[in-house]
């Protein structure tokens, strides 16, 4: 299906709906060809290549919302009368409303025609190339599972506020989980992610390496030590302990449910100064890039945190209309769900000096590559096991060590936060520094 | 269906295994009394898995038609075939099934589609309001059903002709309390391979309110634990979790080929002879458990399948590659989430088998210790069968009795430890109905359950 097709489809679809009873409607639609190689212990494991199209349809009747979606899209004329049937048994919301229609400038370098070229043989090749980086870098390594994926896809959204939009991308991810077994000995696992959207700017080499180098690391650990203090978290495993944190207190949609605790916070403080966080959509060649949103409006750069103070909320057209406030272009979802609120490109702004000099200045201390527990959003207590985590002593890494718990508040740790690294690691759509973090619980098993 | 995919399967110059998966999927969901979401979805499909030069190619299609369908088996025998230079070890064959033929999962009582949208909708509505109402401290309260339709035919060159439906719905409560500052959260959930009344065989829904909101009220004043080795007592579902997390995904057999902590390990002592674990496409002691399936998606008729029998490692858990590779039978494990993924080795219904000392007895003969029920947030367990699991509730015990209520309790260890130190084995049994899923690359539906059991485990707890 082209893109003028899937566009077609839509505004067919939005008819359709309209013919079944719908006030008002919004059709999404995306089609996507994929390829997947994957690796399991260094061998290829399967092939596999997919043609799917979405549709997923929102109708309003008044302020009655229902949903209905399906990827057999010569079913649209059942799924708007089920969407029309959902929506007429629903209660009123006053803030079910379409997103109104605005101008949309095209987001840069997210579509590289050569990946229509792209094959299962160039997806093979791909995933044999991570083998072969994992087989050379140590025999001990043991590239558990691998997955290289090629995506050519088209997005189109159709809605009778007169949005009317499509958008064409590619894009490549890869990932690889490792472990390293020396006789009896064997290691926590690592996984690591990347990303690319056009052929060119594939390179499996960095993670292999990365996730090799992690899961050797790890190799031997033995039970560390019990204290209070400090602990240097990976890129990896701030995302874990921190950033979702932020992402659960900064929805709009979390505000309007009672659920965050920044609702009343925009222009206070809520990290120490070091902190500058940012999302944007619009990032050239992002893989969390687009030129609209879930609901057809254009994301844009939103400073989130700015030197520790709090700047904006991330909203959807639900969420800013029960705020009193503008959408921020950060509906999330696919035609198979409803829209939500999330992160497009985050990135939080590098300190100026790098992992080792943060190291330096650490008595005693944990590194964490890798975290294995959770953070609770409500409260924002975390608490799980250290992964691939070093024993810092006297300024340097001492040794492995293996079994360790973390725990501690991540409200906290956003205020107790004392060094943020140069170097910054990409992590799918998230790029991030190491993270050092005071007086967190460490406890040895 | 069933015959135009054996004509495709049969037709096929090679081996070939194809199955159609159609799927209806309802989500309601309240949360403050607002409806966030009503939503149908449908999704149906071909998935074609071919078996060409010793490798696997897979296509999948959402066009139903001959033409469409063969269009797949083409493209999966492209992709396999763009594989086969660098395969480094060949497939060299299946295990060999007994051809299995039949229609599996179409006795459901009270089916889904029996009970309105509006019925449904009330429910929710009605709970959710219930949790809100329950105690002044609750500051958010939601309230979600779900089901899960499915139906598939199955067929293979090799004489797999299945026709399979299941059916399985889920009920959902969260609470969030909050006082002077603080917050806490409260959940309780089930969910079931059966019909709507089969959904609350063991609690009803406003059991599951009143346990949520109260899970999240006590939690507000309860005090951390200190970070220590202890006794504790590990309830059903936790006892289920660890068979399921920690113990059974290193027995996955294409795991085991990866280098899990089990291989090589076929006959060594790794548990106390207190335990037995298994993993069972049937409901074992009771109804419903959601990992119910009676045929996987291979094709092969479900097995109970001891995995520890008296602390002995006995077997793993295989498709039929696996099987082949290490000359044992298929375990009826391979399993798909929809119709565009292939079957992988997925856990069914995961459990520990009943011993015969009464709880009461296992906790008086605890000094110092913990009785820890439920799962929390979440569980993680690495393949060298090291795990950690938030704790829904937990209690203290002092002296041989329950006492203090504790708050963001987690464990962590290494499961066969663990299991090696079990001194004591419940008589009383249950799964955990679970309402949520297991991932591994794709989710899949699984249960797990257990009697209470008494070991020792490290407790996460706060270093002042």
């Amino acid at each position: 299906m082209t893109n003028d097709s899937l566009l077609e489809r839509c505004r067919e679809t939005l008819a359709a709906a309209t013919t079944s009873g719908a006030e008002h409607a919004e059709v999404v639609g995306a089609t996507v060809h994929r390829m997947t190689a994957t690796v399991s212990k260094h061998d290829l494991q399967i092939t596999q290549s997919q043609r799917e199209t979405n549709l997923g349809v929102r109708v309003f009747d008044g302020n009655r919302l229902g949903f209905a979606c399906t990827n057999r899209p010569e079913n649209a004329a059942a799924i708007c009368a089920d969407a029309v049937a959902i929506a007429a048994a629903s209660p009123a919301d006053e803030h079910n409303v379409l997103a109104a229609a605005g101008d949309l400038p095209p987001v840069a370098d997210l579509f590289d025609p050569a990946a229509e070229a792209f094959s299962t043989k160039d997806v093979v090749r791909q995933a044999i190339r991570m083998i072969e980086v994992a087989t050379a870098f140590d025999p001990r390594v043991i590239l558990g599972d691998a997955e290289f994926v090629a995506e050519v896809t088209e997005r189109a959204i159709a809605t009778s506020a007169g949005v009317a939009a499509s958008e064409r991308g590619s894009l490549f991810t890869y990932f690889a989980l490792a472990t390293a077994r020396d006789g009896e000995k064997v290691s926590n696992f690592d996984f690591q992610f990347g990303a690319a959207r056009s052929v060119a700017q594939v390179d499996v080499e960095p993670i292999t390496r990365r996730v090799s180098e992690n899961a050797l690391g790890s190799l031997g650990a033995e039970p560390g030590v019990t204290f209070n203090g400090t602990v240097l978290l990976s890129p990896n495993a701030a995302l874990s302990v921190l950033v979702s944190l932020i992402g659960f207190h900064a929805s709009g949609m979390n505000v309007f449910r009672g659920m965050s605790r920044w609702g009343d916070q925009v222009g206070k403080p809520v990290a120490c100064e070091q902190l500058t966080v940012v999302d944007d959509g619009t990032l050239p060649g992002g893989v969390g890039s687009s030129s609209f949103d879930r609901e057809g409006v254009a994301h844009q750069r939103v400073a989130l945190i700015d030197k520790g103070r709090l700047t904006s909320l991330l909203h959807n057209t639900y969420s800013a209309h029960a705020l009193g406030a503008t959408s921020t272009g950060h509906a999330s979802g696919s035609p198979r769900s409803l829209p939500d609120v999330a992160f497009t490109n985050l990135e939080i702004l590098p300190g100026d000096r790098s992992r080792d000099e943060l190291i330096s200045e650490i008595d005693r201390g944990l590194l964490v590559t890798r975290f294995s527990g959770n953070t609770n959003p409500v409260t924002g207590d975390f608490s799980g096991v250290a992964k691939g985590a070093f024993l810092i002593e006297n300024g340097k890494l001492a040794r492995p060590v293996a079994g360790t718990l973390i725990a501690g508040n991540a409200f906290e740790a956003l205020q107790r936060l004392s060094g943020l690294s140069k170097e910054r690691e990409q992590v799918y759509n998230f790029n991030l520094p190491f993270v050092r973090l005071e007086s967190v619980s460490v406890t040895a098993a | 269906m069933l015959e135009l995919l054996t004509s495709v399967a049969q037709g096929a110059d090679s081996w070939a295994e194809v199955r159609y998966h159609a799927r209806r999927r309802k989500q309601i969901r309240v949360r403050n009394g607002r409806l966030e979401e009503s939503s149908s979805t449908e999704r149906a499909g071909v998935g074609v898995r071919v078996l060409v030069d010793g490798v696997f190619g897979f296509a999948s299609t959402t066009d139903l038609s001959r033409e469409g369908i063969l269009r797949s088996l083409r493209d999966a025998q492209q992709a396999a075939r763009a594989a086969a230079s660098s395969k480094k070890h060949r497939i060299e064959k299946l295990a060999s099934i007994p051809p299995t033929a039949g229609a599996f999962g179409f006795d459901v009582d009270d089916p889904l589609d029996a009970h309105t949208l509006e019925e449904k909708l009330e429910l929710v509505q009605r709970i959710e309001r219930r949790i809100a109402a329950s105690d002044p401290r609750i500051v958010s309260s939601s309230a979600s059903y779900g089901e899960l339709v499915d139906e598939k035919v199955i067929a293979t060159s090799d004489g797999v002709a299945v026709h399979l439906f299941q059916s399985r719905p889920e009920f959902r409560t969260i609470a969030t309390a909050g006082e002077n500052g603080m917050q806490s959260l409260g959940m309780d959930s089930v969910g079931v391979c059966g019909g709507w009344s089969d959904m609350f065989c063991k609690r009803t829904a406003e059991q599951l309110a009143d346990h949520a909101a109260k899970m999240a009220v006590d939690k507000l004043a309860a005090p951390f634990p200190e970070g220590e080795e202890a006794t504790v007592i590990l309830d059903p579902e936790l006892v289920g979790i660890l068979a399921h997390e920690a113990i059974g995904h290193t027995v996955e057999a294409d795991l085991v080929l990866g280098g899990a902590i089990t291989q090589g390990k076929i006959g060594q002592t790794v548990a106390s002879p207190l335990v037995t674990l298994c993993d069972s496409g049937h409901s074992e002691r009771l109804p419903h458990a959601v990992g119910t399936s009676p045929v996987d998606d291979e094709g092969v008729p479900a097995q109970r399948t001891v995995v520890i029998e008296r602390g002995v490692l006995r077997s793993y858990l295989h498709d039929r590659e696996t099987a082949a590779h290490l000359g044992v039978e298929p375990t009826g494990n391979a399993r798909a989430w929809e119709y565009s993924d292939q079957p992988l080795i997925r856990m069914r219904n995961t459990y520990i088998e009943q011993g015969d000392t009464p709880l009461a007895e296992m906790i008086a003969g605890v000094d110092h210790g913990y009785y820890l029920k439920g799962l929390g947030m979440s569980g993680q367990a690495d393949s060298n069968a090291e795990f950690m699991f938030g704790v829904g509730e937990a209690w203290r015990i002092d002296g041989g009795k329950r006492g203090e209520f504790l708050r963001e309790v987690t464990i962590s260890g290494n499961a066969f430890d663990v299991l090696k130190s079990v001194d004591a084995v419940g008589n009383d049994f249950d799964w955990e109905y679970s309402a949520g899923y297991c991932g591994k690359g794709q989710p899949a539906k699984v249960d797990c359950g257990g009697p209470h059991v008494r070991c020792r485990i490290t407790i996460g707890g706060r270093q002042q």
